[in-house]
């Protein structure tokens, strides 16, 4: 589904992704951890160029982003990501975040646009915010409603960005809800997050970056039990 | 002193008649000021520093130059090319809108980059190009923030419109200076262009706060 072949990414003199290669399957769900700073976000971003790609390869069902040619807002809508600060367009309601790019990118009339993302507002249990405005809402349910305007364009992945960093504790459980959900319905993840929990459960495979490598990577089981390296052992024992 | 209404009485038709073309001329700069500002703002707002370039130029130099020079030179060199002879008030909107887009270009820019860069991000994200996130997400926030200083901008434009009586074009302050030189007076016609400036100038304040007052119940939503 993703094929990640020596990705490099700098910031300048900063070299921020040194030498990045995995794939994931499709229907996997691939938690990425590691400390802050260490490139994870920047990681994948690269997966739909919001970052621009400094060397290497990504192809993303079959299609390479760094190919000239590819048409990058394609890609884009077969890929759907999730903010860490949400995102969510404050001069439109609810229904409107979720139906914009549908009906302006996939061309799909308003009626049919409209049903599709209330269907998508009752899956994430918020089909009585629908004429909301964003501003209306808690952290909680903006991140849901968020992940429900992502699923409109019937992504074939989504992309996570640490989704429960900007919220409240109380209001941690009910994103990871929907997200596990999201998983047992068989789509495609990469999750930035420190839950560790999420991590563990729902996690095929998890990703330990440090300092814009991939250290290490296994079963979650494995990863958190029996880690091989120091700088890995060396986080875990902060964070678990 | 004495204060001779007479005059003031006599010249009104005309001072009515400046001020609608003062209303006119300033109008038609800040409309046609807005469009080209707008390009002028997506332009400084390239990524490519070529295209750049030549709309920094412009916004310096009609930032950068008064605007009584740039009415000369737009008058005396530049519309007699194409036009003899060559109006005054056509000149005067010229002007106006040429100096205006570029006030209105730093608005705009100032406006769109106030807006939160995941705005942005979170549109691409969703598939939309550069131009179809700009149109949907990011223009429809700027508005918003840009509509208080657009409306200073109006009103400095108002005020300097007045320079058009230099070019003879027949608005509010070349009556003044008309009504000035017939009677060999300076109160009388003075004052009363001063105080329909000022008329103007504090219905369009009034008229801006309502406005405010208006977006920022409906931001309430
Ligand atoms: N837009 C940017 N410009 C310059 N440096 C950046 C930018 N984004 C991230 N960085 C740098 O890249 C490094 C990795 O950042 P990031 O990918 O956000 O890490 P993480 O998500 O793991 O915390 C940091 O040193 C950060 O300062
Ligand atoms: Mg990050």
């Amino acid at each position: 589904m993703i094929s990640v072949k020596n990705l490099k990414k700098s910031f300048g003199e900063n070299e921020v992704l040194k030498d990045i290669s995995m794939d994931v399957d499709p229907q996997e769900v691939v938690v990425v951890i590691g400390p802050s700073g260490s490139g994870k976000s920047t990681f994948i971003r690269c997966l739909n160029m919001l970052e621009t790609i400094n060397g290497g390869h990504v192809v993303i069902d079959g299609k390479d982003l760094t190919d000239k040619k590819t048409n990058i807002n394609d890609v884009r809508t077969n890929v759907g990501m999730v903010f860490q600060h949400f995102n969510l367009f404050p001069h439109k309601t609810i229904l409107d975040n979720i139906t914009l790019a549908p009906i302006n990118v996939r061309g799909i009339n308003k009626k049919e646009a409209e049903q599709k993302a209330l269907a998508l507002l009752a899956k994430v249990g918020l089909s009585e915010k629908a004429s909301a405005y964003p501003d209306s809402l808690s952290g909680g349910q903006k991140q849901r409603v968020a992940i429900a305007r992502a699923l409109a364009m019937e992504p074939k992945v989504m992309l996570f960005d640490e989704p429960t960093s900007a919220l409240d504790p109380e209001m941690v459980g009910e994103v990871l809800e929907v997200m596990k959900q999201l998983a047992k319905d068989g789509m495609t993840m990469i999750v930035v997050t420190h839950e560790m929990g999420f991590a563990r459960e729902v996690g095929d495979r998890v990703i330990f970056m440090d300092n814009g490598f991939i250290v290490e990577q296994n079963e979650p089981k494995a990863l958190f039990d029996d880690p091989q390296h120091e700088r890995t052992k060396a986080f875990l024992s902060k964070v678990l | 002193m004495d204060f001779r209404f007479d005059i003031v009485t006599d010249y009104m038709p005309f001072f009515l008649k400046g001020m609608g073309i003062t209303i006119g001329v300033s109008l038609a700069g800040v409309l046609i000021g807005l469009i080209l500002g707008l390009l002028i703002a997506l332009g400084k707002m390239s990524s490519n520093k070529w295209i750049q370039l030549p709309f920094n130029i412009y916004i310096n130099i009609f930032r950068g130059t008064p605007l009584l020079v740039q009415l000369l030179i737009i008058h005396f060199g530049i519309v007699p090319l194409f036009m003899s002879p060559s109006n005054p008030l056509v000149s005067l909107v010229i002007g106006l809108s040429l100096n205006s887009a570029a006030y209105i270009a730093e608005i705009f820019r100032a406006g769109i980059q106030s807006i939160d860069k995941g705005q942005m991000e979170a549109a691409r994200s969703l598939g939309m190009t550069r131009v179809q996130a700009m149109k949907l997400v990011i223009l429809p926030q700027a508005v918003k923030r840009v509509i208080p200083p657009l409306g200073n901008e109006f009103i400095v434009l108002l005020k300097e419109s007045s320079l058009g009586s230099v070019l003879a074009a027949p608005e509010l302050m070349y009556w003044g200076r008309a009504a000035a030189g017939e009677y060999i007076r300076v109160w009388e016609p003075y004052i009363t262009v001063a105080l329909i400036y000022l008329v103007l100038t504090l219905s369009l304040t009034y008229l801006m706060n309502y406005v405010e007052r208006r977006m920022s119940t409906d931001d309430q939503r």
